[in-house]
């Protein structure tokens, strides 16, 4: 996976539920994510990463991925075709 | 008595076994994950530029698009076609949570690849109900979890139920009783079992058997004739018979090799690149080898050349178990300088075979020993930061791509099968 982007993310942690992501901004504008589509867990070496495809409110479609090492959020453009 | 009927007077129960098939699974969870592809015609694609397609949604399937065609071919049955690159961590993680699921309703449960497997719910009644309700079950589950959907077949064997879940896709359950077997058998093409190729279909055909019923009941002596001792399994076969049991995870046989191969991105003839390639293979054997410390004392080399279709295997045996990346390599080499190259190369494959899984001893020369140090302390930090972040310097320059990793058949959630994907 290449061209990712660390992003300002705003995401709701809560006991016994799996993170929220609620907004993240991207280019000076604040995108609100009205839907997770897809969760998923891999690992590089021995760090843990949570992707999020998620659905934004103009019906975009983005990848964030949290890495729970340096506690970080990156954004990915999510290709087809 | 027929072998596999209990002895007189003993009344057995049928077992219950259960077969999932996840529904086109790698492009059902990419239409899962963009709202945007669901409903439409699909291909999940390697990432490579010379890759296949690995499955099409069904969508895309009612076009004649098949897993194993080349990308021009796919899109001349289908110009729509929205390809989709795989992305393989995706699929293993959501593998790995179904069979955590299935796991909840039996311990017996026989993981075939990363989208199939057996579930024996024999002894699981009592605590669930009926094998429908389990089913309902696991398919409600996944669909929630997932978005996804699965086919499952219900019969009292493995080949009934594999062959069950194939009746009904998408989204399917069917079950086939003891009393409905003969039934069933009689009028199914041999074709439909799992098991009968292209090439035994043919030879059965010109045997003038082409259902299960008459397969089934083909004088087994003939069959033995010409087919030597699967003979008799086929006649089981086509009466529905089959007492392979389910093997849970963590009982199957041992490896009997640890092997890597890779499509290139282009056809290579120089020598130091296919050197580099080699190398790099022999590390990702090595260091799997070494994760779960076994050792091997047959190196294999596999190449396919720029046709696609002309290739060759070849390996040597070693006269002590080796699963150190450089020793790998050596002898992989010493089988590439054997044999005149024909052709550019498209395919590289290194294995490790007639293994033995103890762990090794230390060796009691202080060369040996120091490469070993050498060798577990680049292995530890690979472990934590991962693959790759240390490797030997000439697998460095320019880091060519190395093409499309594709899911191996034998891939599983944990242990030795499991290889790590992109």
């Amino acid at each position: 996976m290449t061209g990712g982007q660390p992003v300002r993310i705003a995401v709701v942690f809560q006991p016994g539920v799996k993170a929220r992501p609620v907004w993240f901004e991207l280019n000076q504008r604040q995108h609100r994510i009205t839907r997770t589509t897809y969760f998923w867990k891999d690992r590089v070496g021995d760090t843990p990463l949570l992707h999020f495809a998620v659905v934004t409110e103009d019906n975009a479609l983005y990848e964030l991925v949290y890495n729970s090492d340096d506690q970080t959020w990156t954004l990915y453009p999510h290709p087809t075709e | 008595m027929d072998a596999l009927s209990p002895p007189d007077g003993i009344i057995m129960n049928p077992r219950i076994v259960m077969h999932l098939d996840m529904n086109a699974f790698f492009a059902s969870v990419e239409q899962a994950a963009n709202p945007a592809l669901q409903g439409k015609p699909i291909a999940v694609t390697g990432s490579g530029h010379r890759t296949i397609i690995t499955t099409a949604s069904y969508e895309a399937r009612k076009f004649g698009v098949k897993t194993g065609m080349a990308i021009w071919e796919a899109k001349r049955h289908c110009p729509q076609l929205i390809l989709v690159v795989g992305d393989n961590r995706k699929y293993t993680y959501t593998s790995g949570r179904i069979m955590e699921m299935m796991q909840e309703y039996t311990p017996e449960v026989e993981i075939c690849s990363i989208d199939e497997a057996f579930l024996d719910v024999t002894h699981s009644l009592a605590m669930f109900g009926t094998p429908e309700r389990i089913a309902y079950l696991l398919k409600a589950r996944i669909r929630e979890s997932f978005g996804i959907t699965c086919s499952v077949g219900i019969a009292p064997n493995k080949l009934l139920a594999k062959l069950a879940s194939d009746m009904q896709k998408p989204d399917g359950l069917t079950v086939i009783k003891p009393e409905d077997v003969g039934r069933v058998m009689e009028r199914l093409a041999i074709q439909e079992l799992c098991g009968i190729g292209k090439k035994m279909q043919r030879h059965l055909n010109l045997m003038s058997i082409y259902t299960c019923g008459e397969l089934g009941r083909c004088d087994e002596a003939r069959l033995t004739r010409k087919f030597g001792i699967i003979g008799r399994r086929l006649k089981q076969m086509g009466q529905g018979l089959d007492d392979s049991p389910v093997i849970p995870v963590g009982q199957e046989d041992d490896v009997k090799s640890v092997g890597h191969s890779m499509t290139l991105e282009r056809d290579i003839d120089r020598r130091e690149d296919i050197l580099r390639f080699l190398l790099q293979l022999s590390e990702m054997v090595g260091r799997r080898a070494r994760r779960y410390g076994v050792a091997g004392r047959t190196v294999s080399l596999y190449v396919r050349y720029a046709d696609f279709f002309t290739s060759w295997g070849k390996q040597t045996s070693l006269g002590n178990y080796i699963n150190l990346s450089d020793e790998i390599f050596k002898a992989a080499l010493s089988i590439l300088d054997s044999v005149e190259l024909e052709q550019p190369i498209r395919l590289l494959g290194v294995s490790l075979s007639n293994l033995n899984h103890q762990a090794q001893q230390p060796s009691l020369f202080e060369e040996d020993r120091k490469k070993a140090d050498v060798t577990k302390a680049m292995d530890e930090v690979n472990e934590r930061f991962g693959s790759m972040s240390v490797t030997f310097g000439s697998l460095l320059p320019d880091r060519e791509k190395q093409g499309s990793f594709v899911i191996s058949p034998a891939w599983r959630p944990s242990g030795i099968r499991n290889v790590d994907v992109k």
